[in-house]
């Protein structure tokens, strides 16, 4: 009698994890219509890198229909026809190796370019903080500027 | 100009000012480069358009400004509250996929796990709680009480977890800042929550041992990815990463079995109060039971000095029984006696100071401007001794450990900030 005991308990085993399979398998498939996406939400402001608006003017709501303040972007400053008799301020950010790379930029310049005015520059305090003092002497001496090196 | 190694990185910062900025790009890396290498990043080639370097930058200085240019380019992202139906199994592959997770299983947030969620805090769904950006430029991303329910989901949390990651979303923080460093986080709570959420302060408080010291802090984790806008290799730039990042250090501290003030009470805070603190710094260092050779305090002298100093921070994490010897047999009465006397004895060569890379970047502007004691210490000779922990205040020391050891770890971390947890119940 233990054989057929043995045979039954193979017989229940068997089915119990077939139906489970099965049951998983069904929940798998399911699907679900209410899953909330985790990702934050664009602030709409002037900086924001994740809201763009085509055509900036005219559009007052976005996608979800939240108001979109009135944004307006930046445009870049005239180009110089020439370098020549201009001067060029070179502006270290403070990365390091920055300094030395513009330090050979000017190198180049008083090469190449003789005509060309470089001035060599720190940005005062670390790389993130702002130096009006440096933009306004900037506006007031030089036609453009070189930035960097960021990384 | 920007390494090229930061080429995409700085084209999408423009566009998040709206500015469009003429970019070229030396090859990557600048930092440490001799000379003559500068000379040929000079001579040579954009790596990223080709095209030779000083040409471009003359160029970027004199063509005219284009139509495009003048206009620049928006479009609006989607970013609706429900994803799309679909199968439990290939949502969890667009989770995963899409860069929303840590890469462990998650528990799909669906709106009747969220609202069981937010039974936690009496707070409504759509109140705004912060906005989190992992990079300093771009702006940060909003998200509501409804929007830290879903992360805590995802973690694995219950309701009652809810204020305590609430807390820590108030504080706008994220837990990997981008840097190319790879900054470390630390989350230490006080007060009677930690009880009630069975949080560990004892044996293996910062090991994975503990349902709430892991999911909270891994709650911070799947926050600052999805509410800080962290894209691996775009706004991420963590050249090693960190591995505290799966979870923060999150751990209560044991003031039960402390000699001294809870941490939060340092900072003004009432001994009933639930509070949640926030640390950043870089390395652990652990004391592999030294006190049998040298007293602790004077073995912490010679781990200190391993770090750069940076704006003279230090979190010490003790056991309880070395926070007993300090005060029972070296008389530190407090905990601020304590960093007081280590501000004082931790002594280094100026040289070695001033040639960290850290202090070259954040400490060397404050000598330039005049600041003191930064702008003494620059004009001594490099074998001159300076005290670096120069503020007491900055030397932070929280208790935790189960006392099988008088073990403790000495981290560079400095405090950031407290929020309340009772505040979000």
């Amino acid at each position: 009698m233990d054989y057929i005991a043995e045979y039954w308990n193979e017989v229940i085993y068997k089915y119990y994890w077939i139906r489970r399979i099965d049951m998983a398998k069904k929940r798998s498939k399911k699907v679900l219509d209410s899953v909330l996406n985790p990702q934050g939400l664009p602030t709409h402001g002037a900086k924001s890198s994740s809201i763009y608006l085509k055509e900036a003017a005219g559009v007052t709501s976005d996608q979800q229909g939240q108001p979109i303040p009135e944004i307006k972007p930046f445009t870049i400053a005239p180009r110089l026809n020439t370098l020549d008799g201009r001067t060029v301020y070179l502006v270290d950010i403070g990365f390091g190796g920055g300094y030395e790379f513009l330090k050979e930029m000017q190198g180049w310049f008083s090469k190449k370019m003789p005509g060309v005015k470089t001035v060599l520059k720190r940005k005062a305090g670390n790389m993130f903080m702002d130096d009006p003092d440096l933009w306004a002497e900037i506006k007031e001496k030089g036609a453009a500027v070189v930035l960097g090196v960021g990384g | 100009m920007t390494s090229a190694r930061f080429a995409d990185y700085m084209k999408q910062d423009l566009q998040t000012f709206g500015m469009p900025l003429r970019l070229s790009f030396p090859p990557y890396p600048v930092v440490g480069m001799p000379v003559s290498v500068l000379q040929q990043y000079i001579e040579g080639n954009d790596p990223v358009t080709g095209k030779p370097l000083m040409q471009e930058v003359i160029d970027a200085l004199t063509k005219p400004v284009t139509e495009e240019e003048k206009k620049g380019e928006f479009r609006i992202v989607s970013r609706p509250r429900l994803i799309k139906p679909d199968t439990e199994d290939n949502l969890r592959r667009l989770f995963l996929e899409n860069g929303w997770t840590d890469g462990l299983p998650v528990i799909l947030p669906t709106e009747e796990r969220v609202a069981e969620m937010l039974k936690g805090t009496s707070h409504k769904p759509d109140e705004v709680v912060g906005e989190m950006s992992i990079t300093d430029s771009e702006a940060g991303l909003e998200y509501t009480v409804e929007k830290v329910a879903a992360i805590a989901v995802m973690a694995g949390a219950r309701p009652e977890h809810l204020p305590v990651i609430l807390a820590i979303a108030s504080t706008n923080e994220t837990a990997f800042p981008s840097s190319t460093t790879s900054f470390g986080r630390m989350i230490v709570v006080n007060g009677p929550i930690r009880k009630e959420l069975g949080m560990n302060s004892g044996v293996g408080a910062l090991s994975p041992l503990n349902m709430t010291n892991s999911i909270i802090g891994r709650a911070w984790t799947l926050m600052t990815i999805n509410f800080g806008n962290t894209r691996v290799g775009e706004t991420f730039l963590g050249s090693q990463g960190n591995n505290l990042n799966y979870n923060n250090m999150c751990v209560a501290e044991n003031e039960e079995r402390s000699v001294w003030d809870p941490f939060h009470v340092q900072k003004g805070y009432k001994p009933g109060e639930s509070i949640v603190s926030l640390f950043r710094g870089w390395s652990v260092l652990n004391s592999m039971g030294a006190t049998n050779q040298r007293p602790a305090h004077e073995e912490t002298v010679i781990l200190l000095k391993a770090f750069c100093a940076l704006l003279s921070a230090a979190t010490l994490i003790l056991d309880p029984l070395v926070a007993k010897n300090l005060k029972e047999m070296q008389c530190f009465d407090t905990k601020e006696k304590y960093s007081q006397w280590l501000s004082e004895n931790v002594k280094i060569p100026a040289g070695q100071y001033w040639k960290a890379d850290l202090i070259y970047a954040f400490v060397l502007p404050l000598a330039q401007q005049g600041i003191e004691p930064y702008a003494t210490w620059y004009k001594l000779p490099d074998d001159a001794l300076i005290t670096p922990y120069n503020d007491p205040r900055n030397i932070n020391i929280v208790v935790v450990g189960g006392e099988t050891n008088a073990l403790w770890k000495t981290t560079d971390f400095h405090y950031t900030t407290s929020a309340s947890i009772d505040k979000w119940r």
